[in-house]
């Protein structure tokens, strides 16, 4: 039976992090569900109308509370055991109705908020995406799936970019499935031919080079935050490595001890330095913004702005840095 | 269940067969009546198993919201039978069988969690606390160990590892990489052994916003 409760004005219902099979409708009073938000650390209050339910999701979903629930005056409540909830809930579907609808809504600004911080991830348009499907199941030879995913392809995209190509890799693999059945049959030309998967195979595992050995040596330094001695580290690995490719992560890392140490000038004028003479490097947009904040820093706020507007016109800049530019711009006012 | 009264939604697939495929428009979500069906996502040149679900589950319920791309692809195992529901009939199947629609509420907290725990990651700047983080979300997922120790085993992948970071295979194995020269993990062929769940756990905590 749901069992009456009453609560002083300063008290918790439940705490954040608290695992409990417990629902609760707010009789009266008022009660707020104060949370951190995930993205900027800021509390999040939501107060609970008269009638309405909580601690629901954490309750069916078995997870631990997300909230505090605190009490802002005295109030009473009705609480209830999960199979109590799922009873009562039986009786009046438009309440799981309206909680669907509810947590659908959740779920869908929750999905939005991670499809924008994995930006690159969804590159795959729908269109080339299901063509490449086709033509993933062709390349193992499962003909009936391969098929399915073309004539798709075919239904919803009639003038697409693929039409002509997956109009004739739907024949070949109806045709295939017919003349060798699934899993037989000659390769097809322009496909991907069935390989083992390569990519899966561990690589850290592998032994590890001199070079890269002294390289992350002077990395686990560096993140012991003892910038002066990763220096030293990663200017005799810079100066003396026979593996270019770790000398010019050494010059990189360098400019990030120049950084942590504060010494702006020599920071800007490694990196400027490291630019000129390696224009292509991987890391060139963070060395753009490690110049960018070094003139923040010392107080130039345009040329620091110029630098992060530069990193923000560059293409395929990581998620993490553009945040971290998104920021230095706002933080400059501009 | 009393579903006799659907029977008039229920589709069949025969074993192999795509129920739905990922990328494609979708409308409809399934229920499970018979059979096996298997969820897969193709990422490069490999097929990876999300989840092979049992009669009685459900999936696609993404559709009910919108209109979305599949995320993933659906096949028949074996004979499968299902009940496909839309937007028109979904309402007097709630009406009617308000067991499914509790089933339905429940899966919902469970995506809206997993979507939430994915995005504490990903808001992580600190490439190091995000890889850390994954292995924290994946030790979570296992429930409560039996044993107390510090140590714990993932047989997880580099490209998982770097998928679920929302970082390049390139990046992900430089910090994985990293972690391993300081001792922190070893990376084998199958799996990846943490040495010490708990000092991770500092680790993400002091990375992450107060």
């Amino acid at each position: 039976m749901p069992r009456p409760m009453t609560f002083k004005a300063n008290s918790v219902i439940y705490f954040r992090g608290d695992v409990s099979d417990r629902i609760y409708i707010l009789k009266s009073g008022r009660v707020s569900l104060n949370s951190t938000d995930i993205e900027t650390g800021q509390e999040i209050h939501d107060y609970i109308q008269t009638g309405e339910f909580f601690g629901v999701k954490s309750a069916l979903g078995k997870y631990p509370r997300e909230e505090n629930a605190v009490v802002l005056s005295d109030a009473s409540v009705l609480m209830f055991t999960v199979p109590e909830f799922e009873h009562i809930v039986s009786q009046n579907t438009r309440i799981i109705m309206k909680m669907l609808k509810v947590f659908s809504n959740q779920l869908r600004r929750m999905h939005a908020k991670v499809s924008a911080l994995l930006a690159e991830d969804a590159q795959v348009d729908p269109e080339s995406g299901l063509f490449n499907i086709g033509q993933y199941y062709l390349g193992k030879k499962r003909y009936e799936q391969a098929l399915y995913a073309f004539r798709r392809y075919l239904t919803y995209y009639p003038s697409g970019r693929l039409h002509a190509r997956a109009n004739e890799l739907a024949q070949k693999a109806e045709q295939f499935l017919q003349q060798y059945g699934a899993g037989k049959g000659p390769n097809i030309e322009g496909v991907e031919a069935a390989s083992p998967a390569e990519s899966a195979k561990p690589e850290a595992g592998r032994q590890l080079s001199d070079a890269a050995k002294e390289f992350y040596a002077a990395v686990s330094t560096f993140s012991q935050q003892k910038y002066a001695e990763a220096l030293r580290s990663f200017k005799q690995i810079a100066d003396t490595s026979s593996d270019e490719e770790y000398r010019i992560k050494a010059l990189f890392e360098m400019g990030r001890c120049f950084s942590s140490l504060g010494q702006h000038d020599a920071c800007i004028k490694h990196f400027t330095g490291l630019i000129q003479r390696y224009p292509k490097i991987p890391e060139l947009p963070d060395a753009l913004y490690y110049v960018g904040q070094s003139y923040q820093e010392k107080g130039d706020t345009q040329r620091a702005q110029s630098f992060y507007q530069k990193i923000m016109s560059m293409p395929g800049v990581g998620e993490a840095l553009m945040r971290k530019v998104r920021r230095a711009i706002k933080a400059g006012g501009g | 269940m009393n579903l006799e009264a659907f029977e008039r939604f229920a589709v069949g697939y025969q074993p192999g067969e795509i129920i739905f495929c990922e990328y494609e428009p979708g409308d409809a979500f399934y229920l499970i009546q018979q059979g096996r069906v298997q969820i897969s996502k193709i990422m490069g040149d490999i097929e990876k198993t999300v989840d092979v679900l049992q009669p009685g589950e459900i999936f696609g319920e993404m559709a009910i919201l919108e209109e979305a791309p599949r995320s993933a692809t659906a096949i028949a195992v074996e004979r499968v039978k299902c009940l496909e529901f839309n937007r028109e009939n979904f309402e007097i199947l709630m009406r009617g069988n308000p067991a499914i629609a509790l089933k339905l509420l429940k899966l919902f907290t469970k995506r809206i969690y997993d979507q939430r725990r994915r995005f504490m990651i990903l808001t992580l700047d600190d490439t190091q606390a995000r890889v850390a983080d994954v292995f924290l979300m994946l030790n979570e997922l296992r429930g409560q160990p039996e044993d107390e120790t510090d140590e714990r085993v993932f047989f997880t992948t580099q490209e998982d590892v770097a998928h679920w970071a929302g970082l390049s295979t390139e990046e992900t194995r430089h910090v994985l990489n990293h972690f391993v020269s300081q001792r922190r993990l070893e990376v084998e062929k199958d799996r990846i052994i943490l040495k010490n769940i708990n000092e991770f756990v500092r680790f993400v905590n002091s990375r992450r916003k107060q």
